[in-house]
């Protein structure tokens, strides 16, 4: 793995940001002096990246952005991958890693005191903004790979609103893969700054979009200040031959309140490191999540919820169908600080096996050091329901049908609670055909 | 449409039915009552195929076809209705799919065209309001949330739209105030007719002054110990389960 | 209730801990091959033993400490520590219990476990370990009409080399961790029993532990055989002087349930936690691991209160089908204790059982931590575990902890994992005091129903002892 870190930090001579170069360099030489993750470190113990060291993946796309959509057909095609019906959003189109413009669309509809651009556009003014708060809310020593991100950065998305601001327009931010000769590596990158009162709504969106062998290494940061509100969805629905190692490092100041929802179909390997950190008193998240690898696919969340500061509440619940020689793992941190009384905390993860040679790996932590807290977790591993079967059955309705609606209804009900109607929509027919191939048995849940 | 001969069923190698008789003609209206444990609700199950309801000997013949071959599906399809005691709560399944699901599926094996979703919306909403429960019912999760009453009218109205050719009511009348007794025995006396039967199952004489039965059994220890008409009901409603069965025991010593 | 009352609960004195004044062989400290072959020499061991200890050691020279329990702890030196330690009145070992150094028998029946069969408890039989030997065994002629062997391990060595050869480090490998491979070299006694095909034993038996002299480790090692069909209930305790140092003690126990088998065992440790400022106390790293057969059934029960530092994860193989393996702990620290401590249970045969409960209890400045794995493997078909972990936190200067591994590989495999913190509330104590019971009383009633499902697991005489030794270590810890 020595080799793939070294290879890795020779693939930029530094991104073409020269104000940041300060804060690339620095994460560079920390990436030069990285041990890479095996499975004798605790938080990697389940997690497979052997795919990673041939080091095919590290490879920088020869087209990216504009170019890579060059004909109407291929710009159409795209449209149509990106859409998500009825959700009206603003839209930045990510093309191997570099921002197409052609596809990016509606800053018009932004209201003032909401400023979203990507870090080559910026002004002096955002920089100095994006300078300050770039890798505040993140410990790259925990998690390598933030580093590796930070030393190879071409571009990322830069979203600030205002104080008192309420930006009613759903933010979407698009990553595609175009076919390219070779396996590709990207580095994603956003940060996000509400000022204290304001409201938005981010969606992370990775869709299907080509047959693509890519190393998709992303960071996002959330940085929420007093009273700010965020949805923030991100939905990693890549193609099975791609690789994502994806951080989510959320920061809320007093009163704010992050609403996340998270989904991963399978591919060679999925992880996404969810880190909220409560630093002010009242803030409070809900984390929801699904992932549903089969064939040979792997996903992996790891999640962990730190109450730094008394009186904050968090709400976490994950739920998986791993399929066929699928492997999953979950890893749900609950951390209350000695400081962090009253903290109310619940966690639950449920997962269902489809075959006998799926494999899940679960583990709910609780670490805590303050008493005055209520926090509880459940993890299960189990079959559908057999009075449920049961009570479907004896109105008519096969035993493959009913068990089909059932698996639905476990990771529906968790779609259920998205807040934004259309993103549900979307992802309804996702989640279906992600476990079931026979339409005509999947006719009565979409 | 329905008989059963000489039943004898177990769960978990205990022994509950033991040696059911009963005939079951098309429009007829059929009682059952007795005692906890006498075998009451084991006889809906074992009539609707659960797993775990084992049948160690005899025979069901329904409409003409034999019972026990058919699969808890097919026993559906071809008409046989259970308003569980229990209805089970099925978090994330929308009534609505779930009616559909069933709808179709009863409708395919009947060899009819699915309905569409119009037409389909259009009949859910008209049962929905004939049982009562607020249109949005159809939206929520199968049962999930609903009070023991709004359940019980849930399966009334599962039941009028499926349109059974035999309906079991495994005492549908539990934990339901006057109102809702009410509304029940509205919905299953408006289903009522010359080629539809009911086996009702119950505990109390009370949910028949509501929905007149033509017969009364009794049933102790898996076995009709006593037929009758309605006035079978109100007899034992007066004096309790003890005569009879204690007159039965006399009887087989 | 105020700090003052806390405190006053919580000081109360380690009871065991008294030092018994016995002149005693003890070796210098070290460790080396010199040490093993004195160890073996002393035990007048034959060869193969000696051969087997060699082996271990060599496999623990190249292991390294682990590091991953959540536990802190100044680095061991290991060659301060003496291996070997025996009463000089042990040398030629005592025929019966009436040869016995009255001294030695004083000092147990000080701690509640008069050794003199007519003094002892009915219906249970004791091997009292003291140091590196075991004392004594009642009981054993009783037990040995029924063809149930209870001696010590060194007395199986020489009378039941067979057994021994067979089962010692069949569950837990020499390899298997530091400590175990550290156990294998020097283990010095610790007891031995057998149960024949289809005995019930006729009583309970019991394991008495003593630490006694200073700068010594303790290495027991226990190996228990049920044979098809038997059962057997098994305890063990342990006490320790009060000592301003940090004293080892590395113990393996393993379980064998052959078909049809059941092993009950259960714990109540309750070795020198160290002082209120944390100095002193014994490091408790123990490897306990039991395989369960066909149908067979092992059960661990466990109410820990000693010790400064635990490292204990008594575990099942479920190998057999239908085999079930439970885990019944109430583990509880205060002052600057720290534990880690769970269970492991491996599902490897079909419509495998397992049951887990685990209560932590932390007071003071201590840190508990539950650490446990459950693991179907693919042939696990039908296999259910349920787990639930809670803890109860006393005061806000101390820690507790989940750390729950869940591994499935076979979809009709069932797993429950649940988990839950609280802590003594004012209310809850304010009420008890509103009708009149003191906080002390009140605490450890809280404490009491938290683990009552663990304590009706104990056998009757020893549950009533694990409430009252849980109220003498809370002692100071309300807050």
């Amino acid at each position: 793995m020595a080799e793939f870190v070294k290879q890795a930090a020779q693939l930029t001579a530094l991104g073409p940001l020269t104000w940041l170069s300060e804060f690339c360099s620095e994460a560079q030489q920390q990436w030069l002096g990285a041990t890479l993750p095996n499975r004798k470190v605790e938080n990697w113990k389940y997690t497979n990246i052997r795919a990673l060291e041939q080091g095919d993946y590290l490879n920088l796309a020869t087209k990216a952005g504009d170019a890579a959509v060059s004909t109407e057909s291929d710009c159409q095609k795209t449209v149509a991958i990106c859409d998500i019906a009825g959700l009206d959003s603003v839209r930045m189109v990510f093309v191997n890693g570099e921002l197409c413009e052609r596809l990016s669309e509606g800053f018009d509809r932004l209201p003032a005191g909401v400023q979203l651009v990507n870090f080559a556009k910026t002004n002096s003014a955002q920089q100095d903004l994006i300078k300050r708060h770039l890798g505040s809310a993140l410990d790259t020593t925990k998690h390598p790979f933030t580093a590796l991100n930070a030393s190879q950065l071409v571009d990322g998305v830069f979203l600030h609103v205002g104080k008192n601001t309420v930006c009613e327009t759903p933010i979407q931010i698009v990553h595609l893969q175009a076919t390219t000769d070779q396996a590709i590596t990207i580095q994603q990158r956003l940060l996000v700054v509400l000022e204290p009162n304001s409201q938005a709504t981010v969606v992370e969106h990775f869709p299907d979009s080509a047959n693509v062998k890519a190393f998709t290494n992303g960071v996002t940061e959330l940085l929420l200040a007093e009273n700010a509100q965020l949805n923030h969805y991100r939905l990693n629905l890549e193609g099975d031959q791609t690789f994502h190692l994806g951080g989510v490092h959320a920061r809320l100041a007093a009163g704010a309140n992050l609403n996340s929802f998270y989904l991963a179909l399978g591919s060679v390997l999925k992880r996404n490191d969810v880190v909220v950190y409560h630093a002010g008193s009242g803030a409070h998240c809900d984390i929801n999540g699904l992932y549903l690898p089969r064939g040979n696919e792997q996903v992996d969340y790891h999640t962990c919820i730190e109450h730094a500061v008394p009186h904050c509440t968090s709400d976490e619940s994950f739920r998986g169908i791993i399929a066929d020689s699928a492997k999953a793992i979950f890893n749900g941190r609950i951390h209350i600080h000695r400081q962090a009384q009253k903290t109310l905390a619940q966690m639950s993860n449920k997962n269902l096996l489809t075959s006998n040679k799926a494999e899940i790996d679960t583990k709910p932590e609780l670490e805590i050091y303050a008493d005055d807290v209520q926090c509880a977790h459940g993890a299960t591993i189990a079959q559908l329901d057999d009075t449920a079967m049961h009570y479907l059955r004896t109105r008519g309705v096969s035993a493959a049908e009913a068990s089909v609606i059932l698996s639905f209804g476990f990771i529906n009900e968790l779609v259920n609670d998205v807040k934004h109607e259309a993103i549900a929509r979307y992802l309804r027919p996702f989640l279906a055909k992600s476990f079931v191939k026979d339409e005509t048995l999947t006719r009565h849940i979409l | 449409m329905l008989s059963i001969k000489d039943l004898h069923a177990s769960v978990e190698d205990k022994q509950i039915l033991k040696g059911l008789n009963l005939e079951i003609k098309p429009g007829e209206v059929h009682a059952i009552m007795g005692p906890n444990g006498s075998g009451k609700s084991t006889t809906g199950h074992v009539l609707s195929g659960r797993e775990g309801y084992n049948v160690d000997s005899g025979s069901i013949v329904f409409n003409g076809k034999d019972l026990l071959e058919m699969d808890t599906e097919e026993r559906a399809r071809e008409g046989l209705f259970l308003a569980f005691q229990y209805p089970v709560e099925i978090p994330g399944v929308s009534n609505m799919e779930f009616m559909k699901a069933a709808v179709d599926a009863v409708r395919e094996h009947r060899g009819e065209e699915p309905l569409d979703s119009v037409s389909f919306m259009k009949k859910a909403r008209e049962r929905c309001k004939a049982v009562n429960l607020p249109i949005d019912f159809l939206k929520r999760g199968v049962n999930e949330g609903f009070s023991g009453g709004e359940k019980k009218r849930n399966e009334i109205m599962q039941m009028m739209l499926l349109e059974p050719k035999l309906c079991i009511l495994d005492e549908t009348d539990s934990g339901l105030d006057i109102d809702a007794l009410q509304v029940v025995a509205d919905g299953v006396n408006a289903l009522r007719d010359s080629g539809r039967s009911f086996i009702v199952v119950t505990h109390y004489q009370r949910l028949l002054n509501y929905i007149e039965p033509d017969y009364v059994h009794v049933l102790s220890d898996g076995r009709i110990i006593k037929s009758g008409d309605k006035s079978l009901a109100l007899e034992l409603e007066e004096k309790g389960y003890g005569w009879l069965v204690t007159a039965d025991e006399e009887g087989v010593a | 209730m105020s700090q003052e009352q806390i405190d006053q609960l919580i000081q109360k004195e380690y009871a065991a801990g008294f030092v018994t004044n016995i002149e005693s062989d003890t070796l210098a400290p070290g460790l080396n091959e010199d040490v093993i072959a004195f160890i073996s020499a002393k035990k007048n061991e034959p060869e193969w033993m000696l051969e087997w200890r060699l082996k271990a050691y060599k496999v623990w020279k190249e292991m390294v400490e682990p590091e991953w329990a959540h536990v802190h702890y100044p680095k061991i030196d290991f060659n301060e520590v003496s291996y070997y330690s025996a009463p000089k009145s042990m040398a030629d070992r005592p025929q019966s219990l009436d040869d016995v150094d009255p001294e030695l028998l004083e000092t147990y029946k000080k701690l509640g476990i008069p050794l003199h069969e007519q003094e002892a408890l009915a219906g249970v039989a004791v091997d009292a370990v003291f140091d590196s030997v075991s004392v004594g065994t009642t009981f054993r002629s009783k037990l040995k009409e029924v063809g149930v062997i209870f001696c010590s391990i060194s007395e199986a060595v020489h009378e039941y080399p067979e057994l021994v050869k067979k089962y010692l480090g069949s569950v837990v490998p020499q390899k298997d961790n530091f400590y175990a491979a550290l156990n294998c070299a020097v283990f010095s006694d610790g007891s031995f029993v057998y149960i024949p095909k289809g005995v019930r034993c006729p009583m309970e038996l019991s394991t008495y532990f003593r630490i006694n002299e200073s700068k010594t480790g303790q290495f027991e090692r226990t190996l228990i055989i049920a044979d098809e069909g038997s059962h057997v209930s098994y305890l063990e305790g342990c006490t320790a002087p009060m000592r301003d140092e940090n004293q080892l003690h590395a113990a393996v126990v393993e379980l064998v349930a052959l078909d049809n088998a059941k092993i009950k065992y259960s714990t109540v440790q309750n070795w020198y936690p160290g002082n209120a400022q944390g100095m002193g106390g014994i490091y408790n790293f123990v490897t306990k691991r039991g395989i369960a057969h066909t149908n067979a059934h092992i059960s661990w029960t466990q109410v820990e209160t000693g010790s400064a530092v635990t490292w204990k994860y008594p575990s099942c193989i479920l190998k057999g089908d239908n085999s079930v393996g439970e885990f019944y702990s109430v583990a509880l620290t205060n002052n600057y204790q720290q534990a880690d401590t769970g269970t492991k249970m491996i599902h490897l045969g079909k419509n495998t059982r397992s049951t887990i409960i685990s209560k932590g209890i932390s007071a003071g400045k201590s840190s508990n931590a539950y650490r446990g794995l459950v693991r179907m493997n693919p042939g696990a078909e039908g296999a259910r575990n349920f787990t639930q972990c809670d803890s109860l936190l006393i005061g806000d200067q101390c820690a507790a902890h989940t750390f729950p591994y869940i591994e499935s590989k076979n979809p009709s495999a069932i797993i429950e994992h649940e988990a839950t913190t609280s802590r003594v509330s004012d209310d809850q104590m304010y009420l008890c005091q509103q009708r009149g019971i003191n906080p002390e009383k009140a605490v450890s009633m809280i404490v009491n129903g938290f683990c009552k499902e663990v304590f009706k697991e104990l056998p009757m005489e020893f549950a009533v002892e694990a409430g009252k030794l849980l109220e003498v270590s809370l002692e100071g810890s309300v807050g």
